[in-house]
C-alpha cells in the first residue's frame, strides 16, 4: 500500500477511527495495531507476512532471554546468534543474487564452467529495515538501554508498525518502545503539525520526486548516450533533489501519521544539501541509519579509539557496508566507498594544520564554498547510486563532456529541481511560523486546509504513483 | 511547550479528520469514481464503484469536476503537464503546444537487417521441450525474417512501444544499442503501468497517436501485457480473467491495437511476455502470450517474438541467470518480472538490427 494513494488514505483513517477509542485499553491497542500494520504490508503480498512475523518472534524471543540473563557471557553469545540469525535472513533474500554472481565469477577466473539455474529468491518489501529494527531490538536490550519490560506483543509492535515498516524511519527500540508501554494522551495530539508533514511529505513526492523522475531522470539514466551535457549535469542535480524529496517526503508522512496516533518519531533529515561536510553530511541525511551504523557497527569495530588507521579502517567498513545495504550490486558498494573515502579524506582535511589552510577555514566564503564542494561530492556519489551498472555510470560522467542540445529544461522540471534542492536552505523559522498560523485556526479548518492541499497536489502531479526509492532497500 | 505548538485532543482531531474527508470527497467526486473504476475486479472495486458513484450523484450538481479538467487543461497550456492526450486536447483548443518527440540519431550508418543469428546464439538456445506448455502456445524461439537495409542518406524510424516491459525493461538498452547506427531514429511511444485490459485508466487508441504526434515509425517493436492479468468491465459485463468472454474481448482490444499500430504501413514486431517467477502470475502470462501471438501471427504485417526462449530455461520455464559468451549473467530483476541489465541486452541483441 503506497501512501499517496486513496487505499492508504481509507486504511488509515479507519485505523485512526478504531484505535483512538482503545488508547487506554493498552493491549487491545497495541494488538489493533499490530493487526493493522500485518493487514497493511500483506495488502502488497500476504506471502510475506509469515516473514515478518517470525523474524520479529525471533527478535523478541532473543531480546527477552537477554533481558533475563545476568550472565554477560550469555547475553553477549545469545546476541550474536540473534544477530547473526538475522544477518542471514536478510543475506539470503537480498544478496543471494549478489553473492552467488560474484562467486561464478570468481570460478570462472579459476577456469571451472559457472553454474546455470540458480535460485534467486524474491526480494521482501521493507526487508533490510524490519531486519534492522530486529537488530536493534536485540542490541538496544543487551545494552540495557530499555527502560522498561519487553514483552512480546510490544517486541512484535516496534518491527512492524506500519507507519514506518517499509522505508524506516529506523526506529531505535530504546525510544519506541517506552511509548507502547503507556496510553496514549488522547489530549496531547500535534494535529496542526501532522497535517503539515502530510501535506509536506506530498508534495515532495507526488509533485517534485514523480515528476523529476519521469521528465528528466529516467530518460537520461535510461539512454545517457542520448543526451548532452546540459541533460545531463540536470539530470543529476535532479536525481540529488528527486532522491531528498522521495524519502525524505515518505518520512514526513510516515512521521505525521505516527503523530496522529499519538506516537513520535525521530527526525531522519535536517537539509543535508546544506551540509559542509561529510561528516555533517552524514549528520543530517537518513539521520536514522547513518546512526544505527555508527552505533551498531562503527563503534562496535572501535570506532575512533585505535589510532588514526584503524578509525579510517572502520569508516570505510562502515560504508562500504553501509552501502551494499542499500542494493546488492556493485555500484552501490562503489557509492559506499565514495562516501567512505569522503569521511577520511574530511578527517585528514580536518587534522591539516597548515596556516594557509587555517586561513581558507577561516573565510567566511569557504563556508559556501565547502557547501558547493560537498554537494557535488554528493552527487558524484548519485550516479553510481542511480545507475543501474558501471557502463551506464560512466556513460552519463563521460556525456558532461559532450556539447550538443538541451532538451529536457523545461520549467516544471527545473523549478521541481531549484525547490528539491535550494529549499533546504529555507530558514526553519518560516516552517515554524506556518505551523504557528495553522495553531490559530481551528482544527476543522486545518483538516480541510488539508483537502484542498491534498487536491491541488494530485491536479500538479503526474499521472500514476511511482513507488517509493527506498522501498527496494 | 513552545509558542507555535499546539496540541490537540481526539475530538478535534476527529473533526479535522471529517472535514479533511468532507472537502476532498466534495471537491474531487470525480477522481474518486476514476480511482475506483480502476480499481481491480474484487470486494473492494465492489464496494467501491456505487459507493464512489454515490458520492458523485450527491456532488456532482457542482460541477466542480469540469473546473478540475479546465485547471489540468490550463497546467497543459502552460506547460506544466507531459501527458500526451491532454496536450494535444490543449493544443486542439486554440494554443499550439509543441511536444517534443524523442528522436535518437546515432552516430554510424547502418541499415536494419535480420537478427535471428544474433547474439542469442550466445545462450544455449535449446530444442522447444512443450512440456505442460499451455496447448496452442507460441514456440520458444522465433526468428525474424530478413528486412531491407535502409537507403543511403535516409532515416529510419523505429517506435519502441508498450508498457513497462518496454519503458523500463526493454527500451533502455534497445536505445543504447541504437546509438551505435545514425540511420535509425527512435520513437518512444511507451508508458509504464498501461495495458490493453484498462482502457478507461489509459487508453492506447487514444495516447498512441498523441504520444507518436507526426512520426511514421516504419518499424514498432512492442513489449506489452504484463499488466493485463486482470478481469475487466466492458459495456457493463464483468468479465474475470481468463473466462471464454474475457479472452474474446482481450483478443478484439489486441487486434485493435495491432491494427492502430500498422494503420500507417508500419510492421510490428511484438515481443512476447518472458516466462515469470511466479507459477500462478506465469501461467496467467502464458495466456496473454498465447492471444498476442495467435492475433499477431495472423496479421501479415506483423512478426511474432518470442523471448521465453532467450531468457528463459530449456524449457521456456523462469529462471534468474543465464550464460552469456561462457560468463553466469543475472538475466531477471528481483521482482521476477522485469528483465534485468544482462537479460535486456540479451533480448536486444536478439532483435538487433544489422546491416
Amino acid at each position: 500500500m503506497l501512501f499517496p494513494t486513496v487505499e492508504y488514505a481509507v486504511f488509515f483513517l479507519a485505523v485512526l477511527a478504531v484505535a483512538w477509542p482503545l488508547a487506554r485499553r493498552v493491549t487491545a491497542h497495541k494488538i489493533f495495531l499490530l493487526g493493522a500494520s500485518y493487514v497493511f504490508y500483506g495488502f502488497w503480498s500476504w506471502r510475506y507476512v509469515p516473514l515478518l512475523i517470525a523474524v520479529s518472534v525471533f527478535a523478541g524471543f532473543i531480546a527477552q532471554t537477554i533481558e533475563g540473563s545476568e550472565e554477560e557471557a550469555t547475553r553477549k553469545r545469545v546476541l550474536g546468534l540473534g544477530v547473526v540469525v538475522c544477518l542471514l535472513v536478510l543475506a539470503y533474500y537480498k544478496y543471494t543474487s549478489f553473492l552467488l554472481l560474484s562467486a561464478m565469477g570468481l570460478w570462472g577466473l579459476v577456469g571451472r564452467a559457472p553454474v546455470s539455474n540458480l535460485p534467486a529468491p524474491f526480494l521482501p518489501l521493507g526487508i533490510s529495515f524490519f531486519v534492522f529494527h530486529a537488530i536493534s531490538l536485540m542490541g538496544d536490550v543487551y545494552r540495557r538501554k530499555l527502560t522498561v519490560k519487553l514483552t512480546m506483543l510490544d517486541a512484535l509492535l516496534y518491527v512492524a508498525f506500519f507507519p514506518q515498516l517499509i522505508a524506516g524511519p529506523i526506529l531505535r527500540a530504546s525510544k519506541f518502545i517506552p511509548q507502547l508501554a503507556k496510553p496514549r494522551d488522547p489530549n496531547a495530539i500535534r494535529v496542526n503539525r501532522a497535517f503539515l508533514l502530510i501535506l509536506a511529505g506530498l508534495f515532495k513526492k507526488v509533485i517534485v520526486s514523480n515528476t523529476l523522475s519521469t521528465r528528466l531522470v529516467e530518460p537520461v539514466f535510461n539512454s545517457p548516450a542520448d543526451f548532452h551535457r546540459g541533460d545531463v549535469w540536470l539530470a543529476i542535480y535532479g536525481y540529488a533533489a528527486q532522491i531528498y524529496c522521495d524519502f525524505s517526503g515518505y518520512t514526513d508522512i510516515a512521521t505525521g501519521c505516527a503523530m496522529l496516533l499519538g506516537y513520535r518519531f525521530p527526525r531522519n533529515f535536517n537539509a543535508p544539501y546544506t551540509a559542509t561536510d561529510p561528516q555533517d553530511f552524514w549528520q543530517r541525511w537518513h539521520i536514522s541509519l547513518s546512526s544505527w551504523l555508527r552505533d551498531y557497527l562503527y563503534i562496535p569495530l572501535g570506532g575512533s579509539r585505535g589510532g588514526a588507521g584503524r578509525t579510517y579502517a572502520n569508516l570505510m567498513i562502515t560504508m562500504l557496508l553501509g552501502g551494499l545495504w542499500h542494493g546488492a550490486s556493485w555500484t552501490f558498494v562503489m557509492w559506499g566507498a565514495l562516501q567512505g573515502l569522503y569521511l577520511v579524506g574530511h578527517r585528514l582535511w580536518a587534522a591539516c594544520d597548515w596556516v594557509e589552510v587555517r586561513r581558507l577555514r577561516a573565510d567566511p566564503l569557504w563556508r559556501w564554498v565547502s557547501r558547493a564542494l560537498m554537494f557535488h561530492a554528493v552527487c558524484f556519489g548519485w550516479v553510481f547510486f542511480r545507475a543501474p551498472t558501471f557502463g551506464v555510470a560512466w556513460t552519463v560522467l563521460h556525456q558532461l563532456g559532450s556539447a550538443g542540445a538541451v532538451t529536457l529544461a523545461a520549467w516544471p522540471v527545473v523549478v521541481c529541481v531549484l525547490i528539491g534542492i535550494f529549499a533546504q536552505y529555507l530558514p526553519r523559522f518560516l516552517r515554524r511560523d506556518v505551523e504557528a498560523m495553522m495553531s490559530r485556526m481551528p482544527v476543522p479548518v486545518s483538516g480541510a486546509a488539508l483537502a484542498l492541499g491534498v487536491y491541488v497536489i494530485e491536479l500538479l502531479g503526474p499521472t500514476g504513483v511511482a513507488p517509493f526509492i527506498y522501498f527496494q532497500f | 511547550m513552545k509558542a507555535y505548538q499546539r496540541f490537540s485532543g481526539v475530538g478535534q482531531m476527529a473533526w479535522g479528520m471529517l472535514a479533511f474527508a468532507g472537502v476532498l470527497v466534495v471537491l474531487d467526486s470525480g477522481g474518486i469514481v476514476s480511482w475506483a473504476s480502476r480499481l481491480e475486479l474484487g470486494p473492494e472495486r465492489s464496494v467501491a464503484v456505487p459507493l464512489a458513484a454515490g458520492l458523485h450523484r450527491a456532488f456532482g450538481w457542482m460541477r466542480l469536476e469540469r473546473e478540475r479538467d479546465d485547471a489540468l487543461l490550463e497546467l497543459a497550456r502552460v506547460g506544466w503537464s507531459d501527458d500526451p492526450a491532454l496536450l494535444a486536447k490543449a493544443a486542439g483548443g486554440g494554443k499550439v503546444q509543441a511536444v517534443r518527440v524523442d528522436t535518437v540519431v546515432a552516430s554510424m550508418p547502418t541499415a536494419i537487417a535480420p537478427a535471428a543469428e544474433a547474439k542469442s546464439a550466445a545462450l544455449p538456445v535449446h530444442a522447444p521441450i512443450l512440456v505442460k506448455r499451455m496447448e496452442g502456445a507460441p514456440a520458444l524461439v522465433s526468428a525474424l525474417p530478413s528486412i531491407e537495409g535502409v537507403v543511403a542518406g535516409k532515416t529510419r524510424s523505429v517506435g519502441l512501444a508498450g508498457d513497462s516491459m518496454m519503458a523500463v525493461g526493454l527500451s533502455p538498452a534497445m536505445l543504447r544499442a541504437g546509438a551505435q547506427y545514425s540511420d535509425l531514429a527512435f520513437v518512444k511511444v511507451f508508458k509504464s503501468g498501461t495495458g490493453l485490459a484498462r482502457p478507461e485508466v489509459f487508453d492506447w487508441q487514444t495516447e498512441y497517436p498523441a504520444m507518436r504526434q507526426q512520426a511514421r515509425p516504419e518499424f514498432v517493436i512492442v513489449a506489452m501485457g504484463a499488466n493485463d492479468t486482470q478481469g475487466f468491465v466492458d459495456g457493463g459485463v464483468v468479465y474475470p480473467f481468463g473466462s471464454a468472454g474475457w479472452q474474446a474481448v482481450y483478443q478484439r482490444r489486441v487486434a485493435d491495437y495491432l491494427a492502430m499500430l500498422e494503420s500507417d504501413g508500419a510492421t510490428v514486431v511484438w515481443l512476447g511476455l518472458p516466462p515469470m517467477r511466479s507459477e500462478e502470475y506465469d501461467a496467467h502470462v502464458a495466456l496473454i502470450n498465447k492471444i498476442d501471438a495467435e492475433v499477431v501471427s495472423a496479421s501479415p504485417h506483423a512478426i511474432w517474438f518470442s523471448t521465453a526462449g532467450l531468457v528463459g530455461d530449456a524449457e521456456g520455464k523462469f529462471r534468474d541467470f543465464g550464460e552469456v559468451d561462457g560468463k553466469l549473467v543475472k538475466l531477471r530483476q528481483g521482482d521476477g518480472i522485469h528483465l534485468a541489465a544482462q537479460g535486456k541486452t540479451v533480448t536486444t541483441a536478439s532483435v538487433e538490427v544489422k546491416r
